[in-house]
């Protein structure tokens, strides 16, 4: 046993620093895990489907692809972020965190820096490889700022649903985002409550700020209120 | 100047009681918190490092609330009873990224891993990941998260379980050291003997609440005024028994299936005259045990209840 160097200078991370740190060993246990290559599987859905329809010739509605690509925000968030933030509340590896001085919000966003790029790239990527093998062209710029910021906002979901049901965060975001899927498919305005829906309206609309705008704003304020209850709960959290 | 102050502090899971009505100050050196399995030691732990709040009462560490006040947090090493860590990291990763956390600056926080985990013997496995760690290398890459930052209060929760002999040697040496510097350390067990090679002050806490304070030789003077059982199992109780049974030491006699139980004021009178009974008998004892080895059993002796409450 060897005696340590000098004394260390106490002082309180910065939120910044907290959250590099933590998005650091997001990233690390992921990419030594087996999620990232599960959901790199479930992202490549739409390429194989695109591969499939033009091999065959056959020429679906346009909007199948997309489809899938909304079931796609369905399942990769909740696969990410809910897990992520689940399980280290309920492996009690939170117990690490807590007993640090950190901001308990600084957590979350640490896990958020992390994983949401990973899920935007999936998702988006997914789509817009599909899409080239079926057209040969590049899906609308429309269509990409829809599923990212529907990455976006579900990731927020998963995340507020995970610190209150840490035990089954995965499966209740999915859950909840089927639900919405259905919510979305219905005529009258409870659909304008949906993320997926307004995902949906946002990649079929044009790209002039105003129109896009509403949209944006509507995924934003369901984000929004998914991501106060979650710091809210964070922050009272007991291990 | 008290270090921790519980004031009634008391904590509940739903309806379960954690702690109950705690009033405690601790002042600073080794302190040994001792108690049985589920008597609270985790849980006064836990809210000594900011993790649980008070149900009821106050407790502070330098004066400050740990829950809300990360300022006092920073002068905290805490080292959980639960395994549980990120696996898919290696030791110096995960020590590097627990330095970091507790406020050592990057430039710095990778010498304070491997100096900390020097400290805790795993040099040789800390670029290897904590997935195949054995439950010692565990037990001992936590201590190095918990002193790595350098803290001057430091919280161990059971930090002797599952250590195989020479490392628990190591462990209790490096904690002692880390006494003699001037940190105020607080180790739980549910091992009399554990925390007698750590320390002599205890804190024996048990059913949530603290039962006695004090030398750990006070706290055996206490104990040994108790009567002492001795349990023979054996293939003629019956005539071990009869041996005994006048004797003015014994306080009662019971049998249980093949074994007698001999509650005696006087255990190494007792135990040579069980000895030579045996002998005289040509008995064959299979065992020979003490139930007041388990902790329990002393403090429901010191309790006086019999563990019925």
């Amino acid at each position: 046993m060897t005696e340590p160097s000098g004394k260390i200078e106490h002082v309180v991370p910065s939120t910044r620093s907290t959250v590099w740190t933590l998005a650091g060993i997001t990233l690390t246990r992921l990419t030594r895990g087996k999620a990232l290559w599960i959901g790199g599987l479930f992202a490549a859905l739409p390429v194989i489907y695109a591969t499939g329809v033009h091999s065959r010739r056959i020429a679906p509605a346009p909007d199948d692809l997309f489809k899938i690509s909304l079931l796609l925000l369905a399942l990769l968030p909740a696969m990410y972020v809910g897990a992520s933030i689940g399980e280290e509340i309920e492996d009690r590896t939170s117990t690490y965190l807590w007993s640090r001085p950190i901001s308990r919000g600084a957590v979350l966003a640490g896990k958020l820096c992390a994983l949401v790029p990973i899920v935007i790239a999936l998702i988006v990527g997914g789509w817009f490889a599909g899409i080239l093998i079926w057209t040969g062209a590049a899906p609308s710029a429309t269509s990409c700022v829809a599923l990212a910021a529907g990455s976006i906002a579900t990731s927020l979901v998963a995340a507020g649903i995970a610190t209150i049901v840490p035990k089954h965060g995965m499966a209740l975001t999915i859950g909840y985002l089927l639900v919405d899927l259905f919510i979305g498919a219905l005529p009258f305005s409870l659909s304008a409550l949906s993320i997926t829906n307004q995902a949906n309206v946002l990649a079929n609309l044009g790209s002039s700020p105003r129109e896009i705008a509403t949209p944006l704003i509507a995924m934003a304020v369901i984000a929004g209120l998914w991501g106060a209850i979650g710091v809210g709960r964070i922050r009272r959290l007991e291990a | 100047m008290s270090i921790v102050v519980a004031d009634h502090c008391s904590k509940w899971y739903g309806h379960v009681l954690g702690v109950s009505d705690v009033s405690w100050k601790l002042g600073g050196g080794i302190v040994g918190l001792l108690g049985p399995n589920g008597a609270g030691k985790s849980t006064l732990i836990k809210m000594m490092s900011g993790l649980l709040q008070p149900s009821r009462g106050s407790l502070t560490v330098y004066g400050q609330n740990p829950f809300h006040d990360p300022g006092v947090r920073r002068r905290i090493g805490y080292a959980p009873e639960h395994e549980a860590t990120w696996d898919e990291l290696s030791a110096l990763e995960l020590v590097t990224a627990m330095a970091r956390l507790a406020g050592v600056p990057a430039g710095r926080a990778d010498r304070a891993a491997k100096d900390a985990l020097a400290q805790m013997g795993m040099t040789d496995a800390m670029h290897r990941r904590v997935r195949g760690f054995s439950k010692g290398m565990r037990q001992r890459t936590k201590l190095a998260t918990a002193i790595a930052h350098d803290p001057d209060f430091l919280l161990l929760d059971e930090p002797l379980t599952g250590v195989d002999p020479r490392a628990r040697v190591d462990i209790v040496e490096r904690i002692k050291q880390l006494g003699a510097a001037g940190k105020t350390i607080v180790v739980s067990s549910h091992v009399l003997y554990e925390i007698e090679a750590l320390t002599s002050d205890i804190v024996v806490i048990y059913r949530g609440q603290v039962l006695a304070e004090g030398n750990v030789y006070e706290i055996r003077t206490l104990i040994d005024r108790h009567p002492h059982r001795i349990r023979v199992e054996c293939d003629q109780p019956h005539a071990v028994a009869a041996a005994l049974a006048a004797e003015d030491h014994v306080a009662r006699l019971s049998f249980e299936r093949g074994a007698v139980v001999i509650e005696t004021r006087d255990p190494d009178r007792c135990y040579d005259q069980v000895a030579g009974a045996v002998l005289a008998a040509n008995v064959t004892v299979s065992a020979l045990s003490s139930p007041d080895n388990n902790l329990s059993a002393v403090f429901e002796y010191l309790t006086g209840d019999g563990g019925r409450r």
